[in-house]
């Protein structure tokens, strides 16, 4: 027990001690390495039976750990007098697990760029139909990515940042990809005009409702709304004053963007607050779903 | 034939869309370029918003979450650049994280151009963070060891040999978290951020209507609604920026779909009406 508190005082059980750190990372890391590469075949020739059983045990035991290291008594000094009260024993581990997220949250991006690559390449191998897009895609790809890799080397003075290549970056990212991604979604802008002018009709009584809230919101928002109201129609700008009458209190309120404010604040924020209790209860239901993996999918 | 049978509400009714997208374009454009500018009215979350930078100190540390790509760059680079305006201005430190990879250069490029315009230094005043690929994981990270979970800036220099993070041990020795975002990232943040760290929040419009049952619930401080809000920011710290650039063509943009979806309804009734006297 004495060792055990010692060990967990040093916090040598989740991370390297400071000696041999390197030796010991690179042992770990090769020796990850082999078993999955090792696991891989294993799992093959299994039944689907028996590789559900796994997948089923380790989405288990991830959930319990971060449920444990969450829910387990803070006060771990009753049995560990010595320990940092503000910890259990699962604390410690909590850093390298993160990392471990960190690197597979990494590791998809790996494996989605493998995937569009792979899927193109074998479009313009095989000549498959508008394979000359795929094409532009690989060659974009690879000198984009060749470029921002020199880019980021460059930044972190690894590599000289000479003038052609801050200016070839500079022409692929500042301007052309980050001009055509805002041209592409500023197209939604005029989309929204035609479906706004075709769809929105009084077909309704609620209809017609959310239309002229609409209209109330969109105008009472932006600054012409505040044009209109307070120069326009000269209406009153800030809070009433205190003890004011009546008249005096609705001219206070009824600028466009005070009802705008009102509808925002008042309508909208309630709504949206049960929608969010909604969804927190749905998600809830859902990450228990997949913790116990009740959820269709998992083999 | 059958086109020279509709009355002047059916033509209206099936007008082709592309009359609408030019009428839009030739809209953006002119207000675009007029030379007008119309002050806004400051909206109380963006005045909270405001009051809550206000009451930084000098040197005080200030955490960016910038989580926004080109496409929302109309609505996110005005608030970004407003918000670091205002944090040198009260001379506050602040560090930059992103979890968009796009975001991590843009957002960097656009810092290293609006400090050296006023002289902040990079590493003593401000850093850059980089990408990381999950912020929830990466917030609990810094929540227990920040140098441990971000361990380099984009520079490659390690984050506990920045003179601007010099002594900070977690996310909970930062005075302020600004979440400049497109994406529904703020509730990450106020779930799993030090409760003594107020939050602040920048999303695109689309967005705004989600977080007033933070604004209402005081888990956010303060929020500037896209680039309207940013207009309104710039407004305070008297400065033109894209925002107050932006706000004219957005304004009669909003004034044209508002014409159009009367013009629309319109033309329904008449036509109905029509239809009706013919029998």
């Amino acid at each position: 027990m004495h060792m055990l508190t010692n060990l967990m005082a040093q916090q040598t059980i989740w991370q390297l001690p400071e000696g041999s750190r390197v030796l010991l990372a690179t042992l770990i890391v090769l020796g990850a390495f082999v078993l999955i590469l090792g696991l891989v075949p294993v799992l093959q020739t299994l039944p689907p039976r028996g590789r559900r059983a796994i997948i089923v045990t380790v989405t288990f035991l991830a959930g319990l750990f971060f449920a444990a290291e969450f829910f387990l008594p803070v006060d771990w000094t009753a049995i560990f007098p010595k320990d940092d009260p503000k910890r259990n024993f699962l604390t410690p581990a909590i850093q390298p697990a993160q990392n471990v997220l960190q690197i597979i949250g990494a590791l998809a991006l790996g494996l989605g760029t493998f995937g569009l690559v792979r899927l193109h390449l074998r479009n313009a191998v095989q000549r498959r139909a508008q394979w000359g897009y795929s094409i532009v895609l690989l060659v974009s790809f690879v000198v984009m990515a060749t470029l921002s890799i020199l880019n980021t080397l460059a930044e972190k003075e690894i590599v000289e940042r000479g003038p052609v290549l801050k200016r070839a970056f500079s022409i692929l990212f500042d301007y052309t990809l980050v001009q055509l991604d805002a041209a592409m979604f500023s197209l939604i802008a005029f989309y929204i005009f035609s479906a706004a002018y075709r769809a929105f009709r009084i077909r309704s009584i609620e209809a017609s409702i959310l239309m002229f809230t609409a209209m109330l919101v969109m105008i009472g928002v932006v600054p012409l709304g505040a044009f209109i109201s307070y120069t326009l129609l000269g209406l009153p700008e800030g809070a009433s004053p205190e003890g004011a009458n009546f008249l005096t209190q609705l001219e206070h309120s009824i600028g466009l963007p005070k009802i705008a404010d009102w509808v925002l604040t008042q309508l909208n924020a309630p709504a949206q607050r049960a929608i969010e209790f909604g969804v927190g209860i749905g998600g809830l239901a859902m990450a228990i779903r997949l913790w116990l993996s009740l959820e269709r999918g998992v083999t | 034939m059958q086109a020279r049978t509709q009355t002047l509400w059916q033509r209206i009714l099936g007008i082709d869309r592309r009359w609408l997208y030019l009428i839009l374009f030739v809209n953006i454009v002119t207000f675009l370029v007029a030379p007008i500018r119309m002050p806004a009215s400051v909206s109380p979350p963006v005045q909270k918003f405001h009051d809550e930078i206000e009451k930084l100190q000098p040197g005080d540390l200030v955490m960016i979450s910038s989580n926004w790509s080109a496409s929302t760059l109309a609505e996110n680079q005005p608030q970004l650049e407003a918000v670091i305006t205002h944090l040198m201005r009260k001379q506050a430190r602040f560090t930059i994280i992103s979890i968009e990879a796009q975001s991590r250069d843009i957002s960097y490029r656009l810092a290293e151009r609006v400090t050296k315009e006023k002289g902040y230094q990079y590493g003593e005043q401000w850093a850059h963070f980089g990408f990381v690929p999950n912020l929830t994981v990466a917030i609990k990270g810094m929540v227990t060891d920040l140098p441990g979970t971000i361990k380099q800036d984009v520079r490659g220099t390690e984050v506990s040999k920045l003179p601007v993070v010099q002594g900070v041990k977690s996310l909970s020795d930062y005075k302020m978290i600004i979440d400049v975002t497109p994406s529904g990232t703020v509730p990450i943040w106020i779930s799993y951020s030090p409760k003594n760290v107020s939050i602040l929040y920048c999303p695109t419009s689309v967005m705004a209507a989600e977080a007033y049952t933070y604004l209402d619930s005081g888990q956010i401080k303060g929020m500037i609604t896209g680039a309207k809000g940013a207009q309104e920011y710039e407004q305070l710290l008297t400065v033109v920026g894209l925002g107050t650039r932006f706000m004219n063509a957005i304004s009669f943009s909003h004034v044209l779909i508002i014409v159009f979806i009367l013009l629309g309804n319109f033309a329904m009734f008449m036509n109905r009406l029509q239809q009706r006297r013919e029998g």
